[in-house]
């Protein structure tokens, strides 16, 4: 039987029907049009699904959707909320060449955000290692990693300027 | 990949839950994490009628830590692990092991119960709490029981808890001062993969450059549980360290596993890498008895 819940996504609240048996992945892509959501294999090996919950980087095809009342979402199209101005990853990413097909950039990018939250300054090793369940089928991984290292140095000097 | 359908619930309390899972009994399956759960309910190995959610249950969130033991509830995420500097202090094997699963994905969802719940032999944080002797929790209605990690995996996929009892909580007891641990995992890839095979170790001095009081070697992926390698802790015991010593613990090692060849690994290859990895542990366990001195 549906159930009726609310999920707050992107700072905005949604009413949603869903089934118990779905996942976070389906009610963001079909039930709330957030389509920058991907699914790529649907089993957390991929991360082309990456989603934030509460400030964390998580695999919404393996979360329920019943289980994330009262967390905050957020996904890319959280990222540059005014649809008009990138966020400092995205721009980077454009820079840098770090998109090809771009499917797995979504995900790259919350990854990498969570990341930068907790890390300004990340080695080129912990930049690996935080992407290491993010996949790019086009082997892009060079550019990405270098994508994510500009954009840390970025928002460290935004935020040092917004603080001085 | 669809979820087969379930009724879902979701229990704000332990007694809640325990009182859930006895009126459901095998029909129903928990839910922390989900990272192992969903995967096998999406490929259709498993279809329970009753889905459990643990996720409201603060109480199974928890860390404690005192001066003589470190209590880690169920529902502590894998990242929380890897964050906490006191587990790292204390625990620096769990810690390892705990960086070493899945991917950062898997561990920001992942739970410390449901890595040892899902009774995987390949899985990275059994060896890692083995060594350090830890017990689980194990609650149901009418009460708890603890019982050692030693007897709680009974074969692939397979534990010692009852369909009316829920895993709340893992206990270890802080190493004494001149003990040390080590955990090295072996796979094809560095991340989101299998182990091939994986080992920890652990030793007690009886002073700085003292002998060896205690020590405990558990191996995975080389049974249908993880195995504690006795005649290589019977060696070591009394022993003063040395590489010979550990070169001689790792020989033996390799006579306590029973590997099968697979698609990863041929059974020679991964008692081979027995020896290797129990010597490995071995250094890095004495190496911190050391420090921690």
């Amino acid at each position: 039987m549906k159930q009726i819940i609310e999920l707050n996504v992107n700072g905005e609240s949604y009413t949603v029907a869903v089934n118990p048996w779905q996942t976070l992945n389906e009610v963001l892509r079909e039930e709330i049009n957030l389509t920058g959501v991907k699914l790529g294999c649907g089993s957390g090996d991929c991360g082309a699904c990456t989603v934030m919950v509460d400030g964390r980087a998580v695999s919404s095809c393996l979360s329920l959707a019943v289980e994330m009342v009262g967390k905050e979402i957020m996904t890319v199209e959280g990222m540059a909320p005014s649809g008009e101005e990138l966020h400092p990853i995205q721009e980077s990413f454009v820079k840098k060449g770090a998109i090809q097909c771009g499917f797995c950039t979504p995900g790259m990018e919350l990854t990498a955000l969570n990341l930068l939250n907790n890390n300004p300054s990340p080695t080129y090793n912990e930049i690996r290692e935080a992407l290491a369940g993010n996949l790019c089928r086009c082997t892009g991984y060079k550019k990405i990693i270098e994508a994510v290292g500009a954009a840390g140095q970025k928002m460290k000097e935004a935020s040092e300027r917004k603080t001085s | 990949m669809l979820l087969p359908k379930f009724d879902f619930h979701e229990p704000a309390t332990i007694a809640e839950a325990c009182q859930m899972m006895a009126e459901f009994g095998s029909e129903a399956r928990l839910i922390a994490g989900g990272t192992d759960l969903m995967v096998n309910m999406k490929h259709k190995v498993i279809s329970p009628n009753h889905v459990v959610s643990l996720s409201r249950i603060d109480d199974l969130k928890k860390l404690d830590l005192s001066d003589s033991t470190v209590k880690i509830g169920a529902c502590f995420t894998v990242a929380e692990i890897t964050e906490s500097e006191e587990i790292g202090k204390k625990l620096s094997a769990l810690r390892t092991g705990a960086r070493a699963l899945g991917s950062p994905l898997v561990r920001n969802r992942a739970t410390i119960g449901g890595n040892l719940g899902t009774a995987r032999p390949a899985a990275d944080l059994p060896p890692s709490l083995m060594v350090y002797d830890a017990k689980v929790v194990l609650t149901k209605s009418s009460g708890e029981r603890e019982v050692s990690l030693d007897s709680f995996f009974k074969g692939p996929g397979v534990t010692e808890i009852q369909p009316d009892e829920i895993l709340t909580e893992i206990r270890v007891d802080v190493p004494p001062p001149h003990a040390g641990a080590g955990y090295i995992n072996l796979g094809i890839r560095q991340a989101q993969d299998c182990n091939l095979v994986n080992v920890a170790s652990y030793i007690a001095l009886d002073g700085p450059d003292g002998t060896i009081q205690s020590a405990r070697v558990v191996m995975g992926c080389v049974g249908p549980t993880h195995l504690r390698a006795s005649s290589a802790e019977k060696l070591l015991i009394g022993e003063k360290p040395s590489d010979e010593l550990f070169e001689k613990a790792g020989e033996a090692a390799m006579g306590d596993c029973t590997p099968i060849d697979d698609f990863r690994g041929s059974a020679q290859y991964k008692k081979a890498m027995v020896g290797v990895l129990t010597k490995r542990t071995l250094g890095i366990a004495l190496k911190e008895a050391k420090d921690r001195g």
